[in-house]
C-alpha cells in the first residue's frame, strides 16, 4: 500500500468515437434486386452523423483543441472506429479535420481497434486480424502514428484476446475494471494476463497480420475505473444523484482520494454534448478539468505513456477465462449474444466469411464487414426491452424484432449476391 | 357493475374483459352484483345462469333486444329480420334509442335496492343506466371504456351515440381506459380531463404452461390467422390486401379469417376478386375452444385494426404461442412488446412482417420467449387490484 501512496496518482483519458451504418427499411421484395448499396439508410445515417457532429464532435473537438493548447501537459486518447472514419469521409470532412488538428498537438494518442467495430474477436481470428490491421493502417495514414495500444469493441476482453494482441505487437490493451475479476483489488494498477498458449495454427494466422514488426514481450492491461468514469458518462446530469451538480473541483478531489498509479477514465466521446446535452453544463465541466487537475497536482497520461511510466513494476494477474465487456451492469456479452435473434444473426453473418472472401469482390467484402458492426446485434437485445431502458434509447428501430426484420433481409440479399457472384453472373454497379 | 355480455355467451372482447374483471375483483374479496342484458329472442344461455355460475354475488338480468356491438343500422336490421310479429315490435320498438332508454329505465328500477359502494359500467350502452343508478344510489360512477364510437366507425360516428358517450363520460366520477391510446383519444376527441382517466390495460387469463414446440418448419402450408368481428374497425380488408401480396411471393401460405360480422359477404366477394379463393378460408364464428386451436396452429397472427382500444385477441394469440403482427393503432401494442408493429394501411410492410415471421424461426422463438414475462405482468388479479385502488381513490375523493 505504501508504495502506491508514493506514486503521484495520474489520470488516463480515453474516449470512444463510433457511429454504425444503420439499416434501411428493407423488404422481402427487395431481396435479389437491392444489392449491397441499398442495405444502409444513407439519409438517416447522414442525418444522425450531422446531428452528433453539431452537438458533440465539432464543439467538443474545438474545446479540446483549446484545452490542449492552453495546457501543454494535458493528454488524452481517442479510439475512432473505421466505420466512423468512413462516415467522416461521406458526411463530415470537417469532423475528420478537427480530429487531425487534435493529432497535430502531439498530446493525443489514437488507439487501435477493429475497423468495423465488430465482434470478430469472438468468431473469426483471421477476420479479426485483418480488421485490426486495416484499422492500424488507416490511423497511421490519417494521423501519422501507428497505434501501439489496442482496445477491443465494447472493451470485450479475455486472456485469449490479450494474447492475440500481444502477438500482434501491442504493448497495452484496455479492459473494464470489473469487480468479479478484480476480487477486491484496485483498478488503478496495471495488470497482465496469465500465461496463455495459443494453438500453433492460430499463431501462424496472427504472424501473417502482425501490426508491429515484433510481438510485445508483455501486454499490459489498463482497467477502466468504472465508478469515476460513469460519474461523468452516466450520472452527470442525474438530478437524483447525490453528486449532482458535479463540479470539476469535486470530481478531481474524488480522483485524488482514490489512491493508485492511474485512474483510467474511459467513456464514449458522445458523452460530451450528445448523451449529456450542452445545457447540462458538461462542456463547462470538461473545460475546467485540465486546470483543476493541475491545481490539485494530478498529471494526465496517455495509455502508452501510462505503460512506459509503469516500467518494470510487478504486475498482478488479471485472469479472464470468459470474455467480458463494459456493457450494462452484467459486464458480460449478453447485450450482443443474449437471445436467439442475436445468435442467429451472428451465426448467419459469420457463416458467409469463406464465400465473401472467395468472391474477390471488395464491395461485397466491405458490405459484409459493415454488417458485422456490434451495434446491429445490440439493437436485437431483448433483455431489458420491456422496461424501455438504455437499449431502447440507443436503437434507431422501433423494436428488436423490427431490427431483426431488416437485418435478416440484408443477410438474405447478401447471400443471394454471393451465389450470383459465385456463378460469375453478377455485374456490380460500381 | 353493468355489463353487456358475459361468457359463455359473448361475441367480442368486452365479455371476456368483463369476466376477467369480475374474477379479479372476486379474488380481492370484492362483492360484485352484475347487471346483464337478457334477450328473450336470442340464446337461452344467460337466463339460466345463476350468480354462482358467473362468480358474482348477485345477478340482475334486464330484458332487452340490444346486442353489445349494435349500431343504429345493425339493430334496426336485426329487429326487422327477426320480428314478424308487429305486436312485439311495438312493445320493444325498432329504434336503438328507444331500446337503450327502455333498458336504462328497467335497469335503474331493478338496481335501486342494491347496497353498492360504487357503480362500474362498461362502454356506452350501459353508461346511461349506470349514471342514473349511481345518482339514485348516491354513489360514485366509474365508466370503463373498452371502445368508443370513433373506434367502431373509422371516425365517422353516429351523432346520437357519440352524444350519449360524451354525456355519460362527463357525468362519471372517474374513467378507466383500456390503453393510453384510448385515454389520448378520450382527451382529444371527447375533451375529458386527463387526470380523470386511469389507464387500465386488459389482463390475460392463466397462462397455459406448455411450451409451444418450435419444430422445424415441416408444415406444407404455413397458416396466417385473422380472428375478430368482421367490421370496419377490425381492418379485415387490409388483411386481405396483405394476403394478396404474400400470395404473390409464396404460394404455400394459407390464410384463415375467423369471426362473423356484417362485412362477411363483402369480404368473401373481395377475396374471390383478388384471386385468393384457394388461399383463404372464412371460418365464420368460432367457439373459444376452436379459437385456441387456431391460435396454436397459426404461424402468425395478424391484428390489422383501424383503431383498436386494446385488442384482446392479440393477447390471446401470444398466450397460445402465435407470433403477432399488429397495427400500431392499437392499445395492445403498449403491453405486447414482443410483436411487430405496422400502420394498418401499410399493407406492404404488413405483408413483409408476416413473411419475415414465416421465414425466420429464430424470430418466432425470440418473440415467444418474451410471452411469459408479459403475461405475468398482466394478470386480471393484478389489474383488478388497480381497479380497486381506483375505487378507493374515487370514494375517498367524494367523502373527503
Amino acid at each position: 500500500m505504501s508504495s502506491k501512496r508514493i506514486t503521484t496518482p495520474a489520470v488516463c483519458f480515453y474516449f470512444q468515437v463510433h457511429q454504425p451504418y444503420r439499416l434501411n427499411d428493407l423488404r422481402i421484395t427487395d431481396i435479389g434486386s437491392v444489392g449491397p448499396a441499398g442495405y444502409f439508410d444513407a439519409t438517416k445515417n447522414h442525418a444522425i452523423f450531422r446531428k452528433v457532429a453539431e452537438k458533440c464532435y465539432l464543439p467538443a473537438n474545438a474545446l479540446m483543441l483549446t484545452l490542449l493548447r492552453d495546457h501543454p501537459d494535458f493528454k488524452v486518447a481517442y479510439s475512432l472506429s473505421g466505420v466512423f472514419l468512413d462516415q467522416c469521409r461521406e458526411y463530415g470532412q470537417d469532423v475528420l479535420d478537427s480530429f487531425r488538428a487534435l493529432a497535430k498537438t502531439g498530446q493525443v494518442e489514437f488507439l487501435a481497434e477493429t475497423y468495423y467495430h465488430s465482434l470478430s474477436s469472438l468468431f473469426s481470428l483471421g477476420e479479426f486480424c485483418e480488421q485490426v490491421k486495416r484499422h492500424a493502417d488507416t490511423i497511421e495514414e490519417l494521423f501519422g502514428e501507428r497505434p501501439t495500444v489496442f482496445r477491443n469493441t465494447e472493451l470485450v476482453f479475455s486472456n485469449e484476446i490479450a494474447e492475440i494482441a500481444r502477438l500482434l505487437g501491442f504493448k497495452g490493451i484496455l479492459a473494464e475494471g470489473a469487480d468479479h475479476l478484480l476480487k477486491g483489488r484496485e483498478a488503478t494498477t496495471l495488470y497482465r494476463p496469465p500465461r496463455f498458449a495459443l494453438p500453433s495454427a492460430s499463431k501462424r494466422i496472427i504472424a501473417r497480420h502482425r501490426i508491429h514488426p515484433r510481438s510485445a514481450a508483455t501486454t499490459k492491461i489498463l482497467l477502466k475505473h468504472y465508478r469515476l468514469s460513469d460519474d461523468i458518462a452516466f450520472r452527470f446530469s442525474n438530478r437524483t444523484w447525490p453528486g449532482y451538480p458535479l463540479k470539476s473541483e469535486t470530481f478531481v478531489s474524488w480522483v485524488r482520494e482514490n489512491p493508485g498509479f492511474t485512474t483510467n477514465l474511459f467513456m464514449d466521446y458522445e458523452t460530451f454534448g450528445e448523451h449529456q446535452w450542452a445545457d447540462t453544463g458538461i462542456f463547462q465541466f470538461l473545460a475546467a478539468l485540465p486546470g483543476e487537475l493541475r491545481r490539485q497536482g494530478i498529471p494526465t497520461r496517455t495509455p502508452s505513456e501510462t505503460i512506459v511510466a509503469w516500467a518494470r513494476r510487478p504486475m498482478p494477474v488479471l485472469d479472464a477465462h470468459v470474455p467480458y465487456s463494459w456493457a450494462d451492469t452484467e459486464r458480460d456479452l449478453s447485450a450482443w449474444r443474449g437471445n436467439p435473434l442475436q445468435e442467429a444473426a451472428l451465426r448467419n453473418i459469420y457463416s458467409l466469411e469463406s464465400q465473401v472472401k472467395a468472391s474477390g469482390d471488395l464491395f461485397l467484402l466491405d458490405t459484409w464487414r459493415r454488417l458485422q458492426t456490434s451495434d446491429h446485434f445490440y439493437y436485437l437485445c431483448t433483455k431489458y426491452w420491456n422496461d424501455g431502458d438504455v437499449h431502447r434509447y440507443f436503437s434507431p428501430y422501433e423494436s428488436p424484432y423490427e431490427a431483426y426484420r431488416r437485418y435478416s433481409h440484408a443477410i438474405e440479399d447478401l447471400r443471394l449476391q454471393l451465389e450470383r457472384a459465385a456463378e460469375g453472373k453478377l455485374i456490380m454497379e460500381n | 357493475m353493468f355489463g353487456w355480455e358475459y361468457p359463455p355467451v359473448h361475441c367480442g372482447g368486452l365479455g371476456v374483459a368483463c369476466q376477467g374483471i369480475v374474477r379479479g375483483l372476486k379474488a380481492h374479496g370484492t362483492h360484485v352484483t352484475l347487471v346483464l342484458p337478457h334477450d328473450t329472442a336470442s340464446e337461452d344461455g344467460v337466463s339460466i345462469l345463476t350468480p354462482a355460475d358467473l362468480g358474482v354475488a348477485g345477478l340482475i338480468s334486464v330484458q332487452t333486444r340490444l346486442h353489445p356491438y349494435d349500431s343504429v343500422e345493425t339493430f334496426a336490421a336485426r329487429i326487422a329480420a327477426q320480428e314478424a310479429d308487429p305486436a312485439l315490435q311495438e312493445l320493444y320498438g325498432t329504434d336503438l334509442g328507444d331500446a337503450v332508454e327502455r333498458y336504462t329505465a328497467t335497469a335503474v328500477e331493478l338496481t335501486k335496492n342494491v347496497p353498492a359502494d360504487i357503480v362500474h359500467t362498461h362502454d356506452w350502452m350501459t353508461l346511461g343506466a349506470g349514471a342514473r343508478a349511481a345518482k339514485a344510489l348516491r354513489k360514485p360512477l366509474v365508466a370503463h371504456v373498452h371502445a368508443t364510437e370513433l373506434d367502431r366507425t373509422e371516425f365517422h360516428p353516429n351523432a346520437w351515440i357519440y352524444a350519449q358517450e360524451l354525456k355519460g363520460l362527463q357525468s362519471a366520477d372517474h374513467v378507466l381506459a383500456v390503453s393510453s391510446y384510448t385515454k389520448n383519444l378520450l382527451v382529444r376527441e371527447y375533451g375529458i380531463r386527463a387526470d380523470k382517466i386511469t389507464v387500465l390495460h386488459n389482463g390475460a387469463f392463466a397462462v397455459p404452461t406448455h411450451n409451444r414446440p418450435f419444430e422445424k418448419h415441416g408444415k406444407r402450408h404455413p397458416l396466417v390467422l385473422f380472428l375478430g368481428r368482421l367490421t370496419v374497425q377490425k381492418g379485415v380488408t387490409y388483411f386481405l390486401r396483405a394476403a394478396r401480396k404474400i400470395a404473390d411471393h409464396r404460394s404455400d401460405v394459407r390464410f384463415v379469417v375467423a369471426g362473423d360480422g356484417y362485412l362477411l359477404p363483402q369480404l368473401i366477394a373481395q377475396a374471390c376478386d383478388m384471386g385468393l379463393a384457394d388461399r383463404i378460408i372464412f371460418a365464420g364464428r368460432v367457439t373459444n375452444a376452436e379459437a385456441r386451436q387456431l391460435y396454436r396452429k397459426a404461424d402468425c397472427f395478424v391484428m390489422p385494426s383501424v383503431s383498436e382500444p386494446f385488442g384482446l385477441v392479440a393477447l390471446e394469440a401470444i398466450t397460445h404461442g402465435a407470433p403477432v403482427v399488429m397495427s400500431r393503432q392499437s392499445g395492445a401494442a403498449e403491453v405486447i412488446q414482443n410483436s411487430l408493429l405496422v400502420d394498418f394501411w401499410d399493407t406492404d410492410k404488413m405483408a413483409d412482417c408476416i413473411l419475415t415471421v414465416l421465414r425466420e424461426e429464430p424470430l418466432r422463438r425470440a418473440m415467444h420467449s418474451q410471452t411469459p414475462r408479459i403475461l405475468r405482468n398482466l394478470t386480471w388479479e393484478r389489474q383488478a387490484g388497480k381497479i380497486l385502488a381506483t375505487y378507493r381513490n374515487v370514494i375517498g375523493g367524494r367523502n373527503g
